[in-house]
């Protein structure tokens, strides 16, 4: 772990976490002089990752869906990201689009108390698992868990490997992985379920998703929407990203309230939104090229 | 110092959803404590600790892009671009990501090898590399002791920077062998030679960020491009942050064409139709840029005036009418006419052009059109138009000065006659020219880094050479996977990968400052492989001709550093170049406009009056100057300056050919060998005799493969291993074809039967296949198919899904190719095509 990011107690004490165990896990730190200096530096107001994908951007280069390759060492036969075609019209005046895909980091239904998405709510880890706060962000753990700083996560200690969350996602971006082991005695099958984790461990660095760092068209965006200087927090608010979710993400009527946002000026996700169905959504996410 | 890391956290072992959740709230970018940058740096998912990153340069394509390899336990896991470098910014594309399948894949080849049955059987024993290097030592060294160093033919197909100058240059040119054979001709040598006859010195850099309008013919730089990662995202970039309009013309609803403000279909060979009713619109409605015709050369007479030129030009495209042009391209006259005077009444404005434009047989003069619409606009070398490539300038140790002067047999430039200008070879025609013997043929035939079996036209031709001791006693190729052309050979050496090799890199930069970079070995060869650059250094030993350049082409690189440093102003030696990767010299302008400078100084410089060249016959090394510039053989390596009025211009300087200083519009050189001395439609002749029921087919490249040499990088063919034919829905309906049937495509020299894509993204009349796949030997990742002495440790064979490998479509088209350069015409084979 970098230096420069690494956290003092100061820090996790400013995030205004009211968990008990966070508190006792940082009262068992040794004080220093580097710690107390850390402590002049402000710890900022809790983050809201996401990604801003703008498709004007994207030429199809698939550079995103190899780097993820290479990041997760993913098994043949799944991926974190893809990349679609969404073609229509007739020739001569064909149109060819390009739709860069990945898990939304959904925030869930806001209506709802613990606002998770489907696959954190079907999650039986979940089910059982702590309901905590920190902030104002409700937080409950499991196996597959919402971060308070949204993300949308697996912990393949606690997974038991039902696969229920694979078929809750309706857009189909989990997958059984087999690099993903399970170690639970009492797991139901040997291996978990991997996902994009939004590069949790590169962002942790201070350093950008994988897909983002090579994104040739800068097509993929990703930061802080919570920070008003980030990118993303900037073509939020120009292109009216928030105030449009159902135009500027996928599958609006499922009610998950995606952190993936497109800029989409030609209307390609709601031609695409036709296609992707319980049905399709796992063939949807293989990466096809042509 | 007490970090608290979310590993240092699970350490206090607390169990139990309690222990996830304070293991979480130790993330740093969970408690807002990051801000993120771009890459540099990269991580374990599941240790988060830090891999070891190393500049390094890409060879994935030819645009070798600047790199960062991540390391961890060592062994190469991920690549990424070098945040560092002007040329890429930090990107990089899906092949270069893939890199770590290229060390990997369980089917390389990691010990020499000689072959053990007939040849191309496929029995191997391995050998060491003692007794490989001593076998090929012994037959070089007789060739060699017998006064026939020709008759070493050495094949390579990508061979770039210091790999190219310590191999080529110091130990064939030591050796003394000149039977060399590049692969350019198949590539794209043949806009290369219409730049020589035109402007010179070959390559041309797009200034995307400056322009403001682009017009394309035939180029897919968003998904393949010799100089892909640098450009591409620019061209992106442009469009969309500063609404830079573009249009492609292209068969093929391309990646490029996909994102153009317009994607207008063309029928093949017909580019040069549409650029030249272009030119033709441009002159007659007065939109040239009257400045530029000062540098441009348009008549016999090299003093002609401007006014003369235009006059000259004007008459001669007076011919190319835009409902000329629709005939024979399919685009519409209004559209020709419209596009050409956005083209010109948008300045900066640049004109690209690639292989749909450039690969057949009338691609000559479709590029020389091409340069003509920007010169005569005057979108040539300047901000925001077509610009003359800039690349870093190297030193190197040249090794023995008394090298001998090198013989060879003519094998590498297409058989006599049929070829004007031969500039980079007829790569194409190298093993029919053997089979042909009467140039003689080679008793040792070396490839690297090439597959003369599947990249060439006529596969089974080739085989059929490949294959027959009796026209090649001994093949031998140095090789990192086994395939269709690795399996003839008699002896495969183990080549290191490009992420376990040293070289410095020379490729152009698109913001016309030159960047020096260089690649590093991330980590050890694999098994018992070996660099060829290392290779050639022990063989040299073995024969008693010493390089002199070192023990290792690490060495070779490192002395290279050294001299370059005294040679170029600032330049930082190796100690920085292997800690950065990249070096540029911050205070450099932009080269722009080269042409304009005046020169001054002549020197020992004479003037030609025929053409106006000032030239210095010592350093052309003249032996009867009086001959004159053009008649003398390699004249051009003593231009000085182009004499315009009363003033001596650098102009534009000639490179492979005795052209003047102008930009030739006009060519004194293609009329002596009787062809148009300005650029011309010719009508492809076997398209001119096309039957109602025939195709012509094309080839293309995506984004996520790199020609016929990477189907072995799981993560590739993972995504790309089938390529289906594409056809015009109207075609396909008119010969009863639907998606998914089985279909036989033939042509004059055999058939094979693939799948057909109906669409609506191909111009009808056309089918098109791509070249990557459908490969006989590529490992089980590329064909299905177990290479010798291939391992099984990777995991990941057992997660292989797919099992079919696609047909690769070079066995149907013959070895043809542009008269004028020598470019093999891949897109213009006749074919017909009906259900299997």
């Amino acid at each position: 772990m970098s230096k420069k990011n690494s956290l003092s107690r100061r820090d996790l004490l400013k995030t205004g976490s009211a968990v008990a165990v966070a508190t006792a896990a940082t009262g068992l730190l040794p004080d220093t002089e580097a710690e107390a200096a850390k402590r002049k530096r402000k710890a900022k107001k809790l983050p809201r990752w996401a990604m801003v994908v703008d498709l004007r951007r994207c030429i199809g280069c698939r550079g995103c869906c190899i780097a993820d390759k290479g990041e997760y060492n993913t098994a043949l036969g799944r991926f974190n990201t893809v990349v679609k075609n969404v073609e229509f019209g007739e020739y001569p005046e064909t149109e060819k689009h390009f739709l860069p895909r990945l898990c939304n980091h959904c925030a869930g239904d806001e209506s709802k108390e613990w606002q998770v998405p489907p696959c954190v709510e079907i999650c039986p880890e979940s089910k059982s698992g702590e309901r905590l706060k920190m902030g104002k962000e409700k937080y409950r753990t499991g196996a597959t868990y919402k971060r308070p700083d949204g993300l949308i996560l697996l912990d393949p200690k606690l997974c038991i490997g039902c696969y229920k969350c694979v078929d809750a996602c309706p857009y189909g971006v989990r997958s059984p992985d087999p690099n993903v082991k399970l170690t639970r005695p009492d797991r139901e099958k040997d291996f978990g379920v991997g996902k994009c984790t939004f590069c949790r461990h590169r962002i942790d660095e201070g350093i950008t998703t994988s897909c983002t760092n090579t994104c040739q068209g800068r097509a993929r965006n990703f930061g802080d929407l919570n920070d008003k200087r980030s990118t993303v927090a900037k073509l939020a608010k120009e292109h009216k990203l928030l105030e449009n979710k159902d135009k500027s993400t996928l599958l609006p009527n499922e009610k998950t309230n995606p952190h993936v946002f497109y800029i989409d000026p030609d209307g390609i996700l709601e031609k695409y939104n036709k296609k992707l169905s319980k049905e399709t959504k796992f063939a949807e996410f293989k990466s096809g090229f042509e | 110092m007490a970090n608290l890391s979310r590993r240092n956290f699970m350490k206090l072992g607390i169990a139990s959803g309690a222990f996830l959740a304070a293991g979480e709230l130790m993330s740093p970018s969970l408690a807002g404590a990051v801000k993120v940058k771009m890459g540099g740096k990269d991580f374990n998912y599941l240790t988060n600790a830090e891999r070891k990153g190393i500049p390094t340069a890409c060879w994935s394509c030819v645009t070798r892009c600047a790199a960062m390899g991540f390391v961890e336990d060592g062994r190469l896991v991920k690549m990424e671009s070098n945040p560092k470098s002007i040329r890429t910014l930090g990107k990089m594309c899906a092949k270069g990501q893939s890199a770590p399948n290229e060390v990997y894949f369980p089917d390389r080849i990691l010990y020499p090898m000689k072959r053990a049955g007939a040849r191309g059987e496929g029995k191997w024993k391995r050998i060491t590399w003692d007794a490989a290097l001593t076998e090929i030592a012994g037959k070089l060294k007789k060739l060699r002791d017998d006064g026939h160093p020709e008759k070493f033919m050495f094949h390579y197909g990508r061979m770039k920077g210091s790999s190219s100058k310590l191999i080529k240059s110091v130990f064939l040119g030591t050796y003394g062998t000149k039977t060399i054979s590049g692969h350019t001709s198949i590539c794209e040598g043949g806009k290369w030679v219409a730049q020589e006859l035109t402007w010179g010195k070959h390559y041309d850099n797009w200034d995307f960020d400056q322009t403001k309008f682009v017009l394309n013919f035939g180029s897919n730089i968003q998904e393949a491009h010799t100089n892909h990662v640098p450009t591409s995202q620019r061209l992106i970039r442009a469009k969309v942050e500063r609404g830079v309009k573009s249009v492609t013309f292209d068969v093929r609803l391309s990646n490029t064409a996909a994102k153009s403000d317009e994607w207008i279909p063309i029928k093949p060979g017909t580019d040069g139709a549409v650029a030249l009713a272009m030119c033709n619109v441009v002159m007659q409605n007065n939109l040239y840029d009257k400045d530029f015709f000062k540098f441009i050369r348009a008549t016999e007479n090299v003093n002609a005036s401007v006014d003369e030129k235009i006059a000259v030009l004007k008459a001669h495209l007076k011919q190319y009418t835009p409902a000329w042009a629709e005939k024979i391209s399919g685009v519409s006259a209004s559209k020709i006419e419209s596009i050409a005077k956005t083209f010109a009444n948008t300045k900066p404005a640049v004109v690209i052009s690639y292989r749909g434009a450039v690969a057949h047989y009338n691609g000559n003069d479709t590029e020389r059109a091409v340069q003509m619409l920007a010169a005569i606009t005057g979108n040539i070398d300047n901000p925001g138009g077509r610009c003359r490539g800039i690349g870093p300038k190297w030193k190197y140790p040249k090794g023995p000065k008394d090298k001998p002067k090198a013989k060879k047999l003519k094998l590498a430039h297409g058989f006599p006659g049929t070829v004007a200008y031969p500039n980079h070879g007829v790569c194409q025609q190298v093993l029919p020219m053997i089979k042909d013997g009467k140039a003689g043929r080679p008793e040792v035939y070396m490839w690297y880094c090439h597959n003369p079996v599947y990249v060439n036209g006529d596969n089974q031709g080739n085989i059929d050479v490949l294959k027959d001791e009796k026209m090649l006693p001994f093949t031998v190729t140095s090789n990192i996977v086994y395939d269709e052309a690795s399996k003839l050979a008699d002896m495969i050496l183990p080549d290191a990968t490009y992420l376990e090799r040293w070289d410095w890199e020379d490729m152009v930069c698109p913001t016309q400052v030159p960047e020096h970079y260089i690649r590093q070995a991330l980590v050890k060869p694999l098994g018992e492989a070996r660099d060829l650059g290392d290779v050639v250094i022990e063989l040299a030993e073995k024969m008693g001709m010493p390089l002199g350049v070192g023990a290792s082409k690490e060495e070779f690189v490192k002395t290279s550093h050294e001299m370059t440093a005294k040679a170029v102003k600032g330049f930082p030696g190796f100690d920085y170049m292997k800690k950065k990767g990249v070096w540029h010299d911050k205070d450099a302008k932009p080269k722009y406009y080269q042409h304009k400078k005046e020169i001054k100084d002549l020197g020992g410089a004479i003037l030609d009056e025929a053409t106006g060249v000032y030239w210095d016959p010592k350093k052309a090394h003249a032996k009867q100057p009086e001959k004159g510039y053009a008649a003398t053989k390699h004249a051009y390596k003593g231009y000085v300056g182009q004499k315009m009025g009363d003033k001596v211009y650098k102009g534009f300087p000639p490179d492979k050919v005795n052209k003047t200083g102008y930009l030739e519009l006009y060519s004194g050189l293609l009329k002596m060998k009787g062809h148009p001395a300005l650029p011309t439609y010719v009508p492809i002749p076997t398209h001119e005799k096309m039957k109602s029921n025939e195709l012509v087919l094309t080839t293309y490249k995506v984004a996520i493969h790199i020609h016929s040499r990477s189907t072995h990088r799981k993560w590739l063919s993972e995504v790309y291993h089938d390529n289906p034919g594409w056809i015009n829905t109207k075609t396909a309906a008119g010969l009863g074809i639907k998606t998914g049937d089985k279909i036989k495509v033939k042509s004059s020299i055999g058939e094979i039967v693939t799948t057909a894509n109906v669409n609506g993204k191909i111009v009808p009349g056309v089918i098109a296949i791509s070249m990557h796949v459908g490969r006989e030997e590529s490992g089980r990742y590329g064909s299905g198919k177990k290479s010798p002495f291939a391992h099984d440790d990777d995991p990941d064979l057992k997660n292989k899904f797919w099992d079919t490998y696609g047909t690769h479509p070079n066995w149907i088209i013959p070895n043809a190719n542009d008269p004028i350069n020598g470019q093999q015409a891949w897109m213009d084979t006749v074919v017909t095509v009906t259900k299997a």
